[in-house]
């Protein structure tokens, strides 16, 4: 890969940050069930390693991404939203126009939903 | 939930009865690399990193030879279960210290419309504290016997 290409617009950076906060949902989502998991009879008791490991992720993601993750995430619980093949956001069920949906599959920059203003993360 | 309810989140695809990995990490790759496959999930890497991170929190391997990893993640639309066997067992870390041989790896998206993730894991974990279970488990070969023991479970 060019270097010319790698610095055009910082979509790469963009496509990596995306991945990231990704990751910060996952985390958040486990972190958030960690009583219900020990209530099941799972081994859950280093909940200070995950607290630690989305510290260290949040602190890799820009100020102004995380800012807007974390008020989604008040709002809605759930601030990043899977969209499926028919292009609708699991949000809220509205169907995204296909132009949008041609930028959000390349992950090169990060969409929020017409409809709700969840973060949309394409699966396919 | 009845033994039947679970079935739907079974998929032949899904069924691995005899792993190729030796370690817990090859394992996750394996069976993770299966899900992507069959395009239930997106991001290897992403789903590979939460499977790790839930491990730090305790372990998953149940005891008994039996390890359920599981997760929610965002890189997923639907709860699917992945079973997978290791006929000659792999170190998992385990809380009773023994090699793991039946794996159910349970996927769940962040949101799932019944809120049907728990009420599994927890059906999941029921069936696998019989031992009768885990003995016919460890003898299933094909997906429609596989099937058969969980619903009479
Ligand atoms: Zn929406």
């Amino acid at each position: 890969m060019s270097l010319w290409k790698y610095f055009r617009k910082g979509k790469i950076l963009e496509k990596k940050q995306l991945d990231l906060l990704v990751a910060l949902q996952d985390l958040d989502m486990m972190i958030e069930e960690i009583s219900e998991m020990k209530r099941l009879g799972f081994s859950a008791d280093r909940e200070d390693e995950l607290l630690k490991a989305r510290e260290d992720l949040a602190a890799k993601i820009k100020k102004p991404l995380l800012y807007s993750y974390e008020k989604l995430k008040k709002r809605y619980k759930r601030a990043i939203v899977p969209v499926k093949e028919d292009n609708t956001c699991l949000g809220c069920f509205i169907r995204l126009p296909t132009s949008m949906s041609s930028i959000g599959r390349t992950d090169e920059e990060v969409i929020y939903c017409e409809g709700c203003g969840r973060i949309l993360y394409w699966l396919t | 939930m009845t033994n039947e309810d679970l079935l739907i989140y079974f998929d032949e695809q899904l069924f691995l009865p005899d792993l190729l990995a030796k370690t817990k990490d090859d394992l996750f790759e394996e069976i993770v690399d299966q899900f992507v496959k069959v395009k239930y999930l997106k991001s290897r890497e992403i789903v590979l990193e939460m499977l790790r991170q839930r491990e730090k929190l305790g372990s998953t391997g149940v005891g008994k030879n039996v390890a359920i990893p599981h997760g929610r993640t965002t890189s997923a639309s639907d709860i699917m279960i992945a079973f997978a066997k290791s006929k000659n067992g792999i170190e998992y870390d385990a809380i009773d210290g023994k090699p793991v041989n039946l794996i159910f790896m349970i996927i769940a998206p962040p949101q799932d419309e019944n809120n049907m993730y728990l009420p599994l894991l927890g059906k999941m974990v029921e069936v696998l504290n019989k031992s009768k279970n885990r003995n016919k488990l460890m003898q299933a070969e094909t997906f429609d016997e596989f099937m058969e023991i969980l619903s009479k479970g």
